[in-house]
């Protein structure tokens, strides 16, 4: 049995991943509620989301800015606005057009506007190929509690990603837009008989997901300390994986599946021999094996086939 | 018949010309003779009717001389190695496409770890015969069983899940695939395996550039016979598959399992058969690319190579085999053509799959219906 200590290091560790992780994966199981489509380019959508942070950051900076918080919270509104923007015009442009067809053609199309976007930052980006640092705005220091350290930066993290979720669910469940939201989920057809548009519906739901992205790009530059254009590949195949065990379509199992797999992750990391290097192998597997026994994910509705 | 002919040698010398055309001048003329050879069928009804006629009666000579073309085209290409090299990728492509294409065109498994079954077959070639100093070619024969033999990981998740669920799980299996060649010491980690030795053909070592018909040629052309000698059969059975009542049962399931089943089709056998022989395809692609480069290594094989696979197969035709063999020749070859655009090469080729989706979202070369004669 490892000692408690490092067992609950290794949680809060997971918390940090997972609050990312679940970040991304609303944005999945949203667009998979209302239009039935996987759109796999959300992943570059959150890398997009880091740099246009970075960008907003620095712009900030050279406007004179001295406030830390100030800037990051000019950061942060920037960057869902334009990564809001960005992913409406994505949906637009390349999914909604595609949602009646084959999801092979979905598939193919977002995984291919992913590239561009990917490339779009390696060329437009000045020297978009290195990582870039990410400045660290955060209180530093922390400290010790029960022989787990905690920094203060990591719970100013996890307040945010926490705040950024709440928000969401209040969005959902308590404004008309939430209302249409579920709505057109539930049933499109039925929803445009009861007067919801659907082509707005469609669109804020994706400048929401997209939205909730960039906040999960900036965290993990703030987390990581560094950002880089292939970091979306990775957190768009993770961020799917959450929100599928989660059970696609179910908002709080996007959440509890983006937390499963930043623990999965920490604790191979930490139990298992050479766990860092094989820590993915880890957590994939359990995915590939829980999709096998359960493939409606933890919170999914059961479905029976009609003919 | 002459019809036939001489359409083929236009194809023949265009296609040589677009290749080889240097200067600016050249380079655009090709593109509007090429231009006007796609425009005039499409927008001239009767051309484009006396082509099909033409070809329809014809078929052996057309077939023939098809052959006489591609094999021709070494010969073309002498002067540059590397666009032979390019040429064999292709029909590599090709092999593993038709493969691919049973998969997900015939049977609708969304199959997104082309990359990794490839790599599997790669790695088997380079493990057997550096390590275990096997004969290249007894290993390349053995690969792809070793392929179909992992592949049946998968054959609970195959029969389990459909759809997303099905893609993310074989996304998933590309980058368990990635991390542990990464990791793994037996497979030299992240520098992969080197030194794999080239095949040979009664004493010909195939690094040694041929002469045939008192003409040299660059040494990829042996490749290139091989891998199209490979590519031929491929194309040849997996046509004959999806003609038969196998592909017609996965073309079935693949539009709707409750029907099928009640037509008395295993779902079972029909789409682990299909994901074998498919997985076999794939890793022998694979195995032959291993022995031609000389070395694998983990990022040969990773995520984005599934990516053109997949856009092989829809940007040709899903579930169709001339599809697969155009959709290879034109997008493996096409990105090297403009190398002069740097790095926007990427970017302008997920911008065209992208439009290609949207305004021609059958493929070029769509499968037509089924026709029992």
């Amino acid at each position: 049995m490892p000692p408690l200590e490092l067992l609950l290091q290794q949680a809060l560790n997971g918390l940090m991943l997972g609050v990312m992780y679940a970040l991304i994966a609303v944005g999945f199981t949203l667009f998979f509620g209302v239009l039935d489509v996987i759109h796999f380019s959300h992943g570059d959508i959150y890398m997009l989301g880091a740099f246009a942070g970075l960008t907003a950051l620095a712009a900030a900076t050279a406007a004179g800015v001295g406030s830390g918080v100030v800037a990051l919270a000019f950061a942060f509104l920037a960057s869902i606005l334009v990564t809001g923007l960005i992913g409406v015009a994505a949906e637009r442009l390349c999914v909604k057009p595609l949602a009646r067809a084959s999801p092979l053609m979905t598939l193919l199309a977002t995984l291919s506007l992913g590239l561009v976007i990917r490339e779009a930052v390696l060329i437009f980006y000045p020297r978009g190929a290195d990582p870039k640092p990410f400045p660290r705005l955060l209180p530093q220091g922390g400290f010790e509690i029960g022989g787990v350290a905690v920094r203060y930066e990591n719970l100013v993290i996890l307040a945010i990603g926490l705040a950024a979720m709440i928000a969401v669910d209040l969005v959902i469940t308590r404004t008309r837009m939430g209302a249409a939201i579920r709505a057109v989920a539930q049933d499109a057809e039925a929803a445009q008989m009861m007067g919801v548009d659907l082509d707005r519906t469609v669109d804020a739901t994706f400048f929401i997901g997209s939205g909730l992205a960039a906040v999960a790009g900036i965290l993990s530059g703030l987390y990581y300390s560094e950002i880089h254009f292939i970091m979306g590949i990775t957190g768009g195949v993770i961020g799917f994986s959450a929100a599928a065990i989660g059970g696609l379509g179910n908002v709080y199992g996007a959440i509890l599946g983006g937390l499963v797999f930043g623990l999965l992750q920490t604790m191979a990391a930490a139990f298992i021999p050479r766990g860092s290097e094989f820590r993915d192998v880890v957590a994939f597997g359990v995915v590939m094996l829980f999709l096998i026994v359960r493939p409606r994910g933890i919170l999914g509705a059961r479905t029976v086939e009609r003919v | 018949m002459i019809v036939v002919l001489v359409t083929e040698a236009l194809v023949f010398v265009l296609v040589v010309a677009g290749i080889l055309a240097e200067r600016p001048r050249a380079l655009m003329l090709t593109a509007v003779a090429g231009a006007a050879a796609l425009a005039v069928p499409a927008a001239v009804p009767r051309v484009r009717a006396t082509l099909a006629r033409a070809f329809d009666e014809h078929r052996v000579v057309a077939l023939v001389g098809g052959a006489v073309g591609a094999l021709a085209l070494p010969f073309a290409l002498r002067g540059s190695p590397y666009w032979t090299f390019v040429a064999t990728l292709a029909l590599l492509y090709v092999t593993i496409g038709q493969g691919l294409n049973l998969q997900i065109g015939t049977a609708g498994l969304i199959n997104l770890a082309g990359a990794a079954f490839a790599g599997i077959g790669g790695y088997t070639v380079g493990l057997l015969t550096v390590s275990a100093a096997w004969p290249p070619w007894l290993a390349v024969m053995v690969a792809p069983l070793v392929a179909v033999a992992v592949g049946t990981v998968l054959f609970v998740p195959i029969l389990k899940t459909r759809g997303h669920y099905l893609a993310l799980v074989t996304i998933a299996f590309v980058f368990i695939f990635n991390v542990l060649m990464n990791n793994f010491e037996f497979t030299g980690g992240p520098q992969g395996i080197k030194n794999i030795p080239t095949l040979t053909l009664f004493g010909h070592r195939f690094t040694t550039a041929p002469r045939l018909l008192g003409v040299a040629l660059p040494a990829h052309a042996n490749f290139y016979c091989a891998c199209l000698l490979v590519a031929t059969v491929t194309t040849i059975i997996t046509r004959r598959l999806h003609d038969s009542w196998l592909g017609l049962a996965l073309n079935t399931l693949r539009d709707d399992e409750i029907a099928a089943r009640c037509c008395g089709i295993s779902i079972t056998r029909a789409k682990i058969t299909a994901f074998c022989v498919g997985n076999f395809f794939i890793g022998l692609g694979g195995a032959l690319y291993a022995v031609m480069v000389g070395f694998v290594s983990p990022p040969d094989f990773d995520f984005g190579y599934s990516l053109v696979m997949l856009s092989v197969i829809i940007i040709g035709g899903v579930d169709s085999i001339p599809g697969v063999v155009l959709g290879a020749c034109l997008l493996v070859p096409l990105p090297e053509r403009f190398r002069f655009l740097h790095e926007y090469r990427l970017l302008l080729y997920g911008l065209v799959i992208v439009l290609m989706l949207l305004y021609r979202p059958a493929g070029l070369w769509p499968a037509g219906v089924r026709r029992y004669r």
